[in-house]
């Protein structure tokens, strides 16, 4: 009996050990092969989506509503001197801006109804600042959400979201650095 | 010898336990039921509050990341779902439903038609969703239903859906909602009225 003591230990401690990090892991995972698909899709880095209708054709995320307009813009914060500088236009009905980090919390939300939003969105570790938020993942996405439950006004929140803005900037300087969209 | 592969299949037991236990507790293996969690259930419609915080436990952050990703958290909006009718049967497009309700304490609400892959079902009769501006303000009923019917206002469609389920989106929602969601919502009713091969 006791020299299967030791295997019994190696397996619960195994099975625990398995189980805290397949949980730990599997948001992240998710979440990076979600931007992955979104980045196939056309979602481009710093740049807001100019999106469809979602239907049942052209639905990329789970659980998306087919009344919502969705604008999707992914970031990647990595260089620390850099910020990106988020613009939502106005929209007579309920609309939002909000945060995603790589771990799927929503750490901000800005609703905008009615009125256009502007805002800057800092690198993790950030000193806090007046018009900015502080990222607490290098890496996320960023959403406008419209309501627009018909095609006449998703068109409409489509003309709206032209002067939607997601790009990045040098925090000292306007000109994006290289190489971003 | 045979102490070591004692030893190897007890680590790869346990890695398959671990790992195994984790993504069904987390629902994550195929099948898994979508509305078996959350911590707030008002008649059968479930919801859990800490989407989308940073207090939502590692189970919540894997199934949200899998089943709602972006979701929003609760101060802005609030899902709820359900795979039952009103008697506890589950939601199958071979049935025709009453679905009914009133006002919301909510500023906008809507529920939308998922399949169990948590997708919208893949046909072409843009009628999945009802929300707040359709149904109009007071009563409201539409019509679940794999056809549309011939006198009904709202329907929305379960063709190719197969075994569904109906998520309610609450967002701007009242603080009563939030704290006491029991005494606040009032959900929508969901009442079978026939099956058959056109439901």
């Amino acid at each position: 009996m006791k020299r299967w003591l030791g295997p019994l230990g190696v397996l619960i401690f195994v099975a625990a050990a398995a189980h805290v990090a397949a949980l730990h892991l599997a948001p992240g995972v998710i979440i990076a092969r979600a931007l992955d698909m979104l980045a196939a899709r056309g979602v481009a880095l710093h740049r807001f989506t100019t999106p469809e209708r979602v239907t049942p054709q052209t639905q990329s995320v789970v659980r998306s509503s087919p009344d919502l307009y969705y604008a999707l813009c992914r970031y990647d914060l990595s260089n620390p001197g850099t910020q990106v500088s988020v613009r939502m236009g106005s929209w007579p009905d309920y609309q939002s801006l909000s945060f995603f980090d790589a771990r799927t919390d929503n750490f901000a939300t800005i609703r905008g109804s009615g009125r256009a939003v502007a805002v800057r969105l800092l690198p993790p570790g950030s000193a806090a600042e007046e018009g900015a938020i502080v990222s607490p993942t290098a890496k996320g996405v960023i959403l406008i959400r419209r309501l627009a439950p018909d095609a006449e006004r998703f068109a409409a929140a489509t003309t709206a979201g032209k002067v939607d803005r997601c790009r990045l900037e040098w925090r000292d300087r306007i000109a994006a650095p290289a190489g971003a969209a | 010898m045979q102490r070591v592969l004692a030893y190897l299949a007890a680590i790869v037991t346990g890695a398959a336990i671990g790992l195994g236990s984790a993504l069904w507790l987390a629902g994550l293996l195929p099948g898994t039921n979508n509305v078996a969690f959350g911590n707030v259930d008002v008649d059968g419609w479930r919801s859990d509050f800490a989407i989308g915080s940073e207090a939502a436990d590692p189970y919540t952050r894997a199934r949200v990341a899998h089943h709602g990703l972006l979701a929003l958290a609760k101060s802005e909006a609030v899902y709820f779902t359900r795979n039952t009718d009103d008697d506890g049967r589950s939601l199958s497009s071979a049935c025709t439903y009453r679905l009914s309700g009133g006002a919301m304490p909510a500023g906008w609400w809507s529920v939308t038609l998922y399949d169990q892959a948590s997708m919208l079902p893949a046909n072409t009769d843009n009628a999945l969703s009802i929300d707040a501006g359709r149904a109009g303000s007071g009563a409201w009923e539409a019509i679940i239903a794999a056809a549309a019917p011939a006198d009904t206002k709202h329907w929305i469609s379960s063709r190719n859906a197969g075994a569904f389920d109906l998520t309610l989106r609450l967002y701007m929602p009242d603080p009563a909602l939030l704290s006491e969601p029991e005494a606040a919502l009032v959900p929508p009713r969901i009442e079978r009225l026939s099956c058959g091969e056109h439901g």
